[in-house]
């Protein structure tokens, strides 16, 4: 009997391979497009879960004035000694760049963790070599990870070899790891024993290195409540009374790290869960839509195989039978679909790090949880696409079916339209989505900075004392049309500082950022004054510039009236003596802060430049050129000021072009189902366009016959996508402090998308079918 | 072993109630020939569907072999169909997808044959009806009269005490048609009952008796001799 329903699903599929083909390809991409957004989202959301600890393992975090992720390296001596209850107290310093030389070749790497060796005891990794209880003890060894020992010394053993890290110190490798996981918030590359640097920090508890993690583990069956109990009273004896009022440590979850956006400075920029669970719905979308195909063009075959259904009735075919051998052969259709579905979808993994800036290995598809996934999603999609199909068959009656006279109807609005309307809902929510993502990315990274980006070039100064020599040289470069130094570009924020304005009345510390800029910094970023002057040459060091939220900060509005005023920044008094509209500085994540501009040369670590367009590529070159002849130990290095603010938004863009590929791909597989749909529906009513013909109807009028249906059903799905579309996109821009609002025009731009995708893709069909000979359409009945 | 007693069917739309079958009542005997006849639209197919159990009546008693079935639900009645009764269509009928031995097959396979005697089976009957070569072909590879042999090859593969046939030459040429013809006398001759319905007077005189029908209702009966 089972041998029986696959012979005849294998004999469907060969006869009617048009529909096999578009019911096949489009549950194939469904099925890939599922796989891969789940291992994303997976991917996502299990950020350092890989860890056994990680349910126990929290990390010390300061908020005084704003969240800091960073704290003071003197907390963790201090914390084994007030918390002798906690499992391990570990202390990771993370370093962005470094220089490497390996004999005599030079490397500029990225990824540093300066580690203690209770390190290895909180976070797990694969050890290839090398002992993790002693390999980070001693000062001046490092752990490589897999891929750099074999960049840097290939098939010949690492352990013991010797590296120098930023012209500094000599580290011999003590062990090798796997490399790590692509989804931990630290994702390093070199692991060095933190006694190799303890000495170059401060270790006092007012002192916080940018870049200083510290990491707790509670013992097991302990409530981490106990533990915040204590925090006031450890701040009030490390930092004393008055920090004991304003400040607290919290204790953040290690699997919450990636997901808290109050914490800007992470290693790893934080997502939002939301995200990523729209995401995971894009994905259910495209099931559904895949799924909805399947119904819509098996019940519209049930039509065609009626007569076969009414001959195995007739010939003692029970029920059962019959629903058993429909859901056979939907099980080989979806079980084609699922493999080709799992090829595609592991071709694509081993693109998407290009593609979508992720790194997932496409092995992970065989992972028991994932085939555990991939059954049920199996099962589902069987049962999902083909149990209505099957009682709708199963269900005819044999002399009715025998005379090919049933019909598929739910009380006058049949069932396929109603799926129809859903598949159009489904695709305007996600072109709703898609421009939303799509105007947002734009607004993030084009519109309302506050200062020019275009055709700047940044680039770092390791010696300040030679800013001046390289000034020169740069002066008289032909492509640069003007430069500035400071201690920061306007979207590079690093030093931050307490303000207040005793004489305004306001005592109370508040935080602002402050730059040490030059002359040409407000002209050439295109900063707009409000009031007063610029920033000069001649300035002293109690002369600032200020930003808009500074002075409202401290109960002006009128920028005018803040000209003179006295304000204490870091614990000088300066006077203010201009006031800059708000500009950017942090991604668009957080509302704009405070901040303060003021001449300070002795802090020009930076040179921006305004490169003209034409020749960038040689000007940078020739920059390259006399920067390394100034700095000869460093490695030139330079960024685009368009590519940094980008770079904020890595995470959005990710999401974004997900968003994009998903959601055109939910579209063609609506747009396979619709096809199907109306060359059925053509072939159906190919009688009654050829007796309209016969009686003087015109292409057109055929064509509009079959289009007012389609018409009215965008219309029914545009009432139901647009509210829903609306809600879901307003919830997610929330996420942001500053976002574009939702207007009529893109409701407009998915309503007309859905009529023309729905035009391009019946008109063939409809066309073909209005054009053909009547007498033959007439003769085929 | 079929005795209709007043059988009464109506097909109702929301405005007109059409009378199919009109207080009919009649009596077919184990091992009879018996052929339907009458003008298009007089009943012969729903008295044929309701004897086949295909459809059920309105009113009135329909007994098969003793048994009352006119108001079996649909799984009784499909039990009993695929014991007892094989059925032989105008067009034939056969599934597109199968082979003729698969088309053959299928009856064996509702009733839960095993496989080993369904190969013996089906062998058996394409044998007896000059049909074996063409076992692996498809339908549509088939003649016309080729196709009516594998039908009633299927019809008669479950031994059925009675087989009932829709114009079973009304697609086929007149040589193809007498072929026919003497094999459902041949299967009557070994003592399978037939019914048959027929517009053909050629046809009906292979039969024992002929029931003719209008609106519904026997107007007449021939004994053939």
């Amino acid at each position: 009997m089972i041998r029986n329903y696959f012979i005849i699903a294998f004999r469907n599929i060969r006869r009617n391979m048009s529909y096999a083909f578009l019911n096949v390809f489009g549950l194939t991409l469904g099925i890939a497009s599922c796989l891969v957004i789940f291992l994303i989202v997976r991917n996502e959301l299990s950020y350092d879960a890989f860890n056994h600890k990680a349910d126990r393992t929290y990390r010390v975090t300061l908020h005084a004035l704003d969240f800091n992720s960073n704290i003071s390296v003197a907390i963790v001596p201090a914390m084994r000694l007030d918390f002798p209850e906690l499992e391990q107290v570990t202390q990771v310093f993370f370093q962005t760049d470094g220089l490497i030389k390996v004999g005599n070749n030079r490397y500029d790497e990225k990824n540093f963790a300066f580690a203690d060796e209770h390190f290895p005891a909180v976070f797990d990794y694969q050890w290839i070599a090398g002992n993790p209880k002693t390999a980070l003890a001693e000062p001046n060894t490092v752990v490589l990870t897999e891929s750099v020992a074999k960049k840097y010394f290939g098939q010949k053993d690492a352990m013991g070899q010797v590296i120098n890290v930023d012209k500094q110190f000599p580290l011999k490798v003590t062990g090798i790891i796997k490399d790590v996981p692509g989804n931990t918030s630290l994702p390093f590359t070199f692991l060095i024993s933190f006694i190799t640097i303890q000495k170059d920090f401060n270790h006092n508890f007012w002192n916080i290195p940018g870049g200083s993690y510290v990491y707790i583990v509670l013992p097991k069956n302990q409530s981490i409540k106990n533990i915040q109990a204590k925090i006031p009273a450890f701040i009030k004896k490390h930092w004393g009374d008055d920090i004991a009022k304003q400040a607290t440590l919290p204790l953040q979850p290690l699997k919450d790290v990636h997901f808290d956006q109050r914490y800007i400075n992470n290693v790893v920029t934080p997502t939002s869960r939301e995200t990523y669970y729209v995401l995971g719905g894009v994905a259910l979308l495209i099931i559904i839509t895949a799924c909805i195909n399947f119904i819509n063009l098996a019940t519209a075959q049930a039509i065609r195989r009626a007569r076969e259904v009414g001959v195995r009735k007739v010939l003692g075919a029970g029920k059962g039978q019959l629903i058993a051998q429909f859901l056979g052969e939907t099980t080989v259709l979806v079980l084609l679909a699922l493999f080709m579905g799992i090829a595609i979808a592991s071709i694509f993994l081993t693109r998407a790090n290009n593609i979508l800036g992720i790194n997932i290995n496409a092995s992970q598809l065989g992972e028991p949880v994932v085939m555990e996934c991939i059954a049920g999603l199996t099962v589902l999609v069987i049962l999902l696409s083909g149990l209505y199909p099957a009682f709708i068959q199963s269900a005819f009656q044999p002399v009715d079916s025998l005379k090919n006279k049933v019909g598929i109807s739910t009380g006058g609005l049949t069932l396929r339209k109603g799926l129809v309307i859903a598949q159009f809902a489904i695709s305007q929510i996600l072109i709703v989505g898609t421009i939303v993502v799509a105007r947002q990315m734009d607004f993030f990274e084009n519109q309302n900075l506050g200062f020019n980006k275009d055709a700047i070039v940044t680039v770092d100064i390791p010696d300040v004392a030679k800013g001046e020599a390289l000034k020169q040289q740069l002066l008289a470069e032909p492509g640069i049309k003007d430069i500035s130094f400071s201690s920061a570009a306007p979207a590079y924020s690093s030093n931050f500082c307490p303000f207040s304005a005793k004489q305004l009345g306001y005592p109370k510390d508040n935080v602002t950022e402050l730059k040490n800029i030059d002359e040409r910094y407000i002209d050439m970023f295109g900063l707009t004054m409000l009031a007063g002057n610029k920033v000069a040459k001649d300035d002293t060091l109690h002369h600032v510039v200020v930003n808009e939220t500074l002075i409202h900060d401290i109960g002006i509005q009128d920028p005018q009236k803040a000209i003179g005023q006295q304000i204490e920044v870091n614990g000088n008094k300066v006077a203010i003596t201009g006031v800059v509209k708000d500009f950017q500085s942090e991604s668009k994540h957080k509302k704009i802060r405070a901040c303060v501009l003021m001449y300070d040369h002795s802090n020009f670590y930076s040179v921006s430049m305004l490169v003209q367009p034409a020749a960038m590529r040689q000007t940078i070159d020739h920059v390259g050129k006399k920067w390394s002849a100034i700095f000869p130990d460093d490695l030139f290095s330079y960024q685009f000021m368009d590519d940094r603010i980008a770079g904020f938004y890595r995470q959005e863009q990710k999401v974004y072009t997900a968003f994009r590929l998903f959601s055109s791909i939910a579209i063609l597989i609506g747009c396979l189902g619709l096809y199907g749909l109306i060359s059925f529906a053509a072939s159906q009513r190919t009688k009654e366009v050829g007796i309209r013909k016969v009686l003087g109807a015109s292409l057109t009028s055929i064509v509009a016959l079959f289009s007012k249906e389609f018409i009215v059903l965008i219309g029914i799905a545009f009432f139901i996508a647009a509210p829903l579309g609306y809600y879901m996109m307003n919830n997610w821009l929330q996420n942001f402090a500053y976002h574009i609002n939702i207007g009529a025009e893109t409701f407009v731009v998915a309503i007309s998308a859905s009529f023309i995708i729905a035009s391009v893709t019946i008109l063939y069909q409809v066309t073909k079918a209005a054009l053909a000979n009547p007498v033959k359409s007439l003769r085929s009945e | 072993m079929i005795k209709i007693t007043d059988l009464e069917k109506f097909y109702r739309t929301e405005e007109v109630e059409t009378i199919a079958l009109n207080k009919l009542s009649m009596e077919v005997g184990t091992g009879e020939f018996v052929a339907i006849m009458g003008p298009s639209g007089c009943g012969k197919s729903t008295l044929l569907n309701i004897l086949g159990m295909l459809d059920d009546p309105d009113e009135g008693s329909y007994m098969f072999n003793s048994i009352e079935v006119a108001h079996f639900n649909e799984r009784k009645r499909a039990d009993l169909r695929k014991h007892n009764i094989g059925f032989v269509f105008q067009s034939f009928n056969l599934i597109d997808e199968l082979t003729v031995f698969e088309n053959v097959e299928l009856p064996l396979i509702y009733t839960g044959v095993p496989s080993a005697e369904r190969v013996k089976r089906v062998e058996e009957v394409l044998d007896k009806m000059q049909i074996m070569h063409r076992r692996n072909h498809y339908p549509q590879q088939l003649s016309g009269g080729q196709q009516q042999r594998v039908a009633i090859a299927r019809a008669v593969v479950n031994k059925p005490k009675l087989i009932l046939a829709d114009e079973p030459t009304g697609n086929l040429d007149s040589s193809n048609g007498n072929d026919v013809m003497e094999l459902l006398t041949d299967l009557n001759e070994q003592g399978t009952t037939i019914i048959m319905v027929t517009h053909s007077e050629h046809d009906a005189r292979y039969s024992h008796r002929i029931i003719r029908l209008l609106d519904g209702q026997t107007v007449m009966e021939n004994i053939m001799i």
